[in-house]
């Protein structure tokens, strides 16, 4: 399994490290393998037969206790996405780190951070899950804290470590929970279950699967950054080294978005009985986790929006902008949950936009806050500063990371053409679908409202990196060296490439969704 | 309820007490080991309920077991983690008291 590559390489790192004295041979060992892990992750794409999936359990042990890794289109498009920003965060390293000592360390980490984050993407039943979702977590609080010699590190590591912890357990009492009931947790297994039972549910098992759905909910909303579990993420963004804060804000939070879509749309859906022949079966919610997940989405957007005009730091201003797009993500998923729930024979097609939406915003923003969050590490390591007044007008000094940022802004501001509006337009078209239901209206009244306010102060920063007058930092600043810079160009330019390819990823998404939901 | 389901209710309402208890400790425990224990009580607690969930007349399911275990081994990981960030910690603040830790604000 490529994953196993990834994991498998990292020891070697630390071996080698001491052996050779030759100067660069961790990171070319870092980016051979991510670059062998995304070559392998595309032949798997083209593996998986139309509409199924592909399984594989570890020592061929079987069901019920065999660990399993089930990966359909959905898995492989978040794979795709964790490596190729892993590739690009591995390169902007090359020179960003290298005032670091300890560097094996810190290559050994990522990738261990990309392998657990690859490893949730395929996990098949709960508990494996839960153990890649915990590998991946502990590498993102090591990496957090790499710098150990500034304050601001240590104490924003830590703080995330006792939040994310405190979300994990409780993840992990919900998964506990689910297993007390079925007696397995095999993710597809349970969905089987429940087909079987729907119509007998009795209160003690229907008290059972809601507790557990919330308290799943809840423990992964944590790393998710969804409100009110978001205050980690203002002080681990801007304590990180840049490379590592475009890991955690492109990626790492994706990735608790994502195992909540996972386990609410498989385990907690089923496929309703006496369907006729012909109409396409789908997965209803069992529990109403659509009403639940808008009302964290649109909470996260709110809130996040109103905090982020108080900042005066660049990169927690952008962490604060992430916070409002992982809310746009879970509110998508759960307009597409809430039309499935109360809607179930007629709002397929609707729920099907609203969830291509928020898939298609995940990569628009990965790629988007990867983009900002490395070019601020550019600007960071050229005027050693992170005070936005100081920073004024930099985006004069620094051409290319300053167009490039410019064209990250735009996209994610959601200005058409650019690739950012058109999944903002599709969560926002699958809320407005049904005008005789209120909550769903007066919901995607906010998200919109929401939309135009972050354009609003994303042209605002914009405006003040590359128009504004010359801070006194931004003066002396010339341009990052170019190993630095590349990445941050490619970004771009994959932002404006999106913008062209839009039809194709749009059926990609949509492909990925029908992966998630179609399936069951 | 036969006996199995009574052991299992007394179990999991133990289980409650010492998650409620874990939470205690890390919201109002002033000094940061004292966090990280309330954080090991509840993973230890959780534990306890993967068991309890694999109670069945003939012993615990070995599933239950194997979780258990694993889910021991990685909170073994998360332990040593935390702990090399209190010692960090202190080399910074010269204290280990969490109402110190107040410099990261809005």
């Amino acid at each position: 399994m490529t994953l196993l590559v990834s994991a498998a390489i990292m020891p070697l790192v630390k071996i080698l490290e001491d052996q050779l004295r030759f100067r660069r041979l961790k990171e070319i060992l870092v980016t051979g393998s991510l670059t062998l892990s995304l070559a392998l992750l595309v032949m798997l794409y083209r593996q998986i037969p139309k509409g199924g999936y592909l399984e594989a359990f570890l020592s061929g042990f079987g069901l019920p206790f065999g660990v399993q890794f089930y990966i359909d289109r959905f898995s492989i498009y978040m794979s795709i996405i964790f490596c190729g920003i892993g590739l690009l965060v591995a390169i902007f390293s090359y020179r960003y780190m290298e005032v670091d000592t300890g560097l094996d360390k810190y290559y050994g980490l990522l990738l261990t951070l990309i392998a657990g984050m690859v490893g949730v993407a395929f996990a098949g039943d709960l508990f494996n899950l839960y153990v890649f979702w915990e590998l991946m977590c502990i590498s993102s609080y090591s990496l957090v804290s790499f710098r150990k010699y500034r304050w601001e590190a240590v104490e924003a590591g830590f703080k995330y470590l006792v939040m994310s912890t405190i979300g994990s357990l409780i993840a992990l009492y919900g998964i506990s929970l689910i297993y007390g009931c079925f007696k397995t947790v095999n993710m597809h297994e349970i969905a089987a279950k429940l087909v079987l039972i729907q119509y007998k549910l009795d209160f003690s098992l229907t008290l059972y699967l809601y507790l557990a759905a919330g308290l799943i909910i809840c423990g992964f909303a944590v790393t998710a950054a969804l409100a009110p579990f978001h205050t980690w993420l203002p002080d681990a963004h801007p304590a990180a080294p840049a490379s590592i804060s475009a890991m955690l804000s492109g990626v790492v939070i994706k990735t608790g978005i994502y195992a909540l879509a996972r386990i609410l749309f498989t385990v907690f859906s089923t496929i309703p009985s006496g369907v006729a022949i012909g109409v396409t079966v789908h997965s209803i919610p069992i529990v109403d986790y659509g009403f639940v997940m808008i009302i964290l989405g649109v909470l996260t957007i709110t809130i996040a929006n109103i905090m982020v005009l108080k900042q005066r730091d660049l990169k927690r201003f952008l962490a604060f902008s992430s916070i409002v797009n992982m809310g746009y993500i879970a509110s998508g998923l759960g307009i597409a949950a809430y039309l499935l729930y109360h809607y179930p024979s007629q709002s397929y097609g609707l729920a099907l936009i609203a969830a291509s939406g928020a898939v298609l915003h995940i990569l628009n923003h990965a790629v988007g806050k990867a983009l900002l969050f490395l070019s601020s590490g550019c600007i960071v390591h050229e005027a050693k500063t992170r005070d936005l007044v100081k920073l004024e007008g930099i985006g004069r000094k620094m051409p290319l990371t300053g167009i490039s940022s410019s064209i990250g802004l735009l996209h994610l501001a959601g200005v058409p053409p650019l690739a950012g509006f058109w999944s903002k337009l599709m969560i926002i078209w699958g809320g407005l679908g049904y005008f005789q239901d209120l909550f769903l209206l007066i919901f995607t009244a906010i998200i919109i409202a929401n939309s135009i306010y972050a354009a609003g102060y994303y042209l605002w920063l914009m405006q003040r990196i590359m128009f504004g007058k010359l801070g006194s930092a931004a003066e002396k600043a010339h341009e990052a060296p170019s190993s630095m810079v590349a990445p941050v160009v490619i970004l771009a330019s994959l932002c404006i490439v999106l913008t062209f390819l839009i039809p194709w990823i749009m059926s990609i998404a949509k492909v990925s969704v029908l992966a998630l939901i179609g399936g069951g | 309820m036969d006996g199995v389901a009574q052991v299992q209710t007394v179990y999991m309402a133990t289980v409650v007490l010492l998650i409620a208890v874990g939470l205690y400790c890390i919201i109002s425990k002033r000094e940061l080991l004292r966090i990280i224990l309330g954080i090991e009580i509840m993973a230890s607690a959780i534990n306890l309920n993967f068991l309890v969930m694999g109670l069945g007349r003939s012993g615990i399911d070995a599933l239950a077991q194997s979780m258990a275990v694993m889910s021991m081994a990685i909170g073994a990981c998360l332990a040593a983690v935390a702990l090399a960030l209190i010692v960090n910690v202190f080399r910074h603040y010269g204290t280990t008291d969490v109402r110190k830790l107040r410099r990261l604000r809005w």
